[in-house]
């Protein structure tokens, strides 16, 4: 016969328990209490886990990373907590920027390599009305025609690298070549480029789009090898140009004429290795040159230490935006959205580049200063392959004229 | 304008082979042992990553012990995630392999990182022919002779030696070469692990060219799928029509139309599969109908 268990008063077992557990949980209603008050701040960070920018993606987490270690875990005395979903077509990222609002609650988010996503989530931002800090887009109508009031961009506008890397290409001749990415980014820097080439009496005298994740581009190069160019500029970024280098090396091309992109990441040189890495490009940063700030060397240390490896430019970026949403939260004691763009809006971010940068009101693009860099002839470290040859705008007075006025811009935000 | 469409259908040809070497592990997998391996491409990515580890202390030999090793890898798998497969549900096998595919792809983030490492082709392989209005790379003609050499080799195995026509008697009807006292389970091993060591192959060859990183599976999956499926799943003569229409139409599709090249082999397989369902030279298999 099964006998029923009890304790020497008479009560069952289970009903002890029970009473156990009840206890246990009014005993522990205080710590639930500070556990709530505890309860994190989470940020949404949107960065390819795969594809074509994958690499940019991973840098990109380890600084927005740093920068959450520079705050030491912890804003508003609260946790801070990174969900980082992938980003991958537009489509995609539009879901995934549905589930960080949606379900994890995000304050912010940040992220966005490619202006295509970019472009796909800045409504979602807006109509949710939380902040989007797009660190990685370069197309011009991201804080142009199609700007909102929800999105920061931190990294340039096709427009503005343009200007800064041409006036060193045109030195190397009239007759260029495109082959740019067909999306957003790849389009808008051939409009933008050649703008200015046509109008200073350049050639086009061939253009090519590249579906992104092309792999082999021996069929471009001998359109480019045929049309005998001065300058090959090319809209390609991620794998694609680490791809297009090494064809390039292969077909003889290397060094035999100029090579330039909108903007570079430092990881898609590194793949494409020493021998086959050559051109001049505008860069956002380089963890090395003249320019470089005791805020920024720190990060370059912390970074090092933290991930074996020098951070490159998209590093920089999330580093930086990161930075300044957690700044924000802290400098209002909120994660009030409207706070937290009025803050952006009115604040000076110094010491992180050689001159104070900020986010204009009118179309919240980061006013900064940016690189122009040309690969060294002869590379020695794994990891450096930039001499800095100039700096765009040369002083800060320049620098919100380099941007363009709001009327130049065209970005009006919805009220 | 004809000098350089000539110049693009040589290119063209010439890419096709490197599609043929890529689709050609996927092919004797599918063709022997009825599997659809969502995995191929990382053994793909293997090959590569194994050729660049060996290569600071085995040199040259790194480049013939890198398929070896992404053999032995898949040798391991068939014997622990696939066997138990064999004979149940196909779609067990689509979705262990897809698992795979992303297990291992994470796994080479883990090891060696996300960023791309450089991968040089031999000095003597560098520089380019020209002949008339065509151009080929010194290193693109070695990828079509090693193609040629791996089918001719496939070929002569499959069709002039005993366990090659054990092999294909067992893709046909397994339970009567079961019943004639062959053991299945070992021949099943050895061909998953040689179409894994081909597309290691495949892989070392393809990193002088493409980027070494851990997404470069996914940039051969998709042309080895279409290669195969164009050709007719299983079939090497298939394949190779297939991989060379298929460059072909990529290079001629860069010349006129380049926003389109990727989706011009899609197209073509849509449309080939219209007039016949089961690829140019796809056969009836009574096992799989």
């Amino acid at each position: 016969m099964k006998k029923k268990i009890t304790s020497g008063s008479g009560i069952s077992r289970r009903t002890l328990l029970a009473g156990a557990a009840v206890g246990a949980v009014q005993l522990a209603n205080p710590f639930v209490i500070t556990a709530r008050a505890a309860e994190s701040v989470k940020i949404g960070l949107l960065l390819p886990k795969a594809g074509s920018y994958a690499v940019q993606g991973e840098i990109g987490q380890h600084g927005a990373q740093i920068a959450i270690d520079d705050f030491g875990g912890h804003v508003l005395d609260r946790p801070i907590e990174l969900v980082w979903l992938d980003e991958s077509t537009p489509q995609a990222t539009q879901q995934n920027m549905h589930k960080l609002l949606d379900e994890e609650k995000v304050v912010a988010v940040q992220g966005g390599v490619s202006s295509g996503d970019v472009l796909a989530i800045m409504p979602v931002a807006e109509r949710a009305q939380k902040l989007l800090m797009a660190t990685g887009p370069n197309a011009t109508e991201i804080t142009g025609k199609n700007c909102s009031k929800y999105t920061f961009r931190v990294d340039l506008p096709n427009k503005v690298t343009v200007n800064a890397v041409y006036p060193l290409l045109k030195e190397r001749g009239k007759k260029w070549y495109f082959v740019v990415a067909s999306y957003a980014w790849g389009i808008d820097a051939y409009n933008q480029m050649k703008e200015v080439l046509v109008k200073d009496g350049g050639n086009v005298v061939g253009y090519d789009q590249a579906p992104l994740g092309t792999t082999d581009f021996s069929s471009y190069l001998l359109k480019v090898r045929q049309a005998k160019p001065d300058v090959v500029y090319v809209g390609l970024g991620g794998t694609d140009l680490t791809n297009f280098l090494k064809q390039m090396k292969e077909i003889g091309l290397t060094n035999q004429v100029a090579l330039s992109s909108p903007i570079v990441n430092d990881t898609d040189l590194w793949a494409a290795g020493p021998d086959a890495a050559f051109g001049t490009y505008p860069k956002i940063w380089n963890y090395t040159g003249a320019h470089m700030t005791k805020r920024s060397t720190d990060f370059v240390e912390a970074f090092r230490k933290k991930y074996n490896q020098p951070p490159e430019s998209e590093g920089w970026q999330d580093w930086f935006g990161m930075t300044s949403i957690l700044t924000a939260i802290k400098e209002t004691k909120s994660t009030d959205t409207a706070k937290l763009i009025g803050f952006l809006e009115e604040h000076k971010f110094e010491g992180y580049k050689d001159m104070p940068i900020f986010f204009r009101n009118f179309d919240h693009q980061l006013v900064q200063p940016l690189l122009v860099a040309q690969v060294k002839q002869k590379i020695t470290d794994k990891y450096d392959y930039f001499d800095i040859k100039s700096e765009y705008p040369k002083d800060a007075a320049a620098l919100d004229t380099a941007y363009g006025s709001q009327a130049e811009i065209g970005c009006t935000f919805k009220s | 304008m004809t000098e350089l469409i000539i110049s693009q259908v040589v290119n063209g040809l010439v890419l096709g082979f490197l599609y043929v070497l890529i689709a050609i592990g996927l092919s004797i997998i599918f063709g022997m042992l009825g599997i659809v391996n969502f995995a191929h491409g990382v053994y793909f990515a293997l090959g590569a990553y194994f050729a660049l580890t060996l290569h600071d202390s085995l040199g040259p030999w790194s480049i013939f012990l890198a398929p070896v090793g992404v053999g032995i890898v898949g040798i391991l798998i068939e014997m622990t995630l696939m066997r138990p497969l064999y004979g149940k549900e196909p779609l067990l096998g689509l979705f262990m392999t897809f698992g795979i595919a992303l297990f291992v792809e994470e796994l080479i983030r883990t090891i060696w990182g996300a960023t791309g490492h450089p991968f040089n082709a031999p000095a003597w392989l560098s520089g380019f022919i020209i002949w008339g209005p065509v151009l080929v790379t010194k290193y693109r003609l070695f990828v079509l002779v090693v193609t040629v050499l791996i089918l001719l080799a496939l070929w002569l195995f499959l069709h002039g030696t005993r366990y090659g026509r054990i092999i294909r008697a067992g893709s046909r009807d397994p339970e009567m070469v079961s019943m004639l006292g062959i053991n299945l389970k070992r021949v099943f091993t050895a061909v998953f692990g040689l179409g894994t060591a081909v597309a290691g192959i495949a892989g070392v060859l393809a990193a002088p060219l493409w980027s070494v990183v851990p997404s470069m599976s996914e940039s051969a999956i998709m042309p080895a799928f279409v290669v195969v499926t164009i050709g007719g799943l299983g079939s090497f003569g298939g394949a190779v029509i297939s991989g060379l229409l298929v460059g072909i139409s990529v290079a001629l599709s860069i010349q006129f139309w380049p926003a389109a090249s990727t989706a011009v082999m899609y197209a073509l397989m849509i449309l080939i599969l219209l007039v016949r369902p089961r690829g140019l030279l796809g056969e009836s298999w009574e096992r799989f109908e």
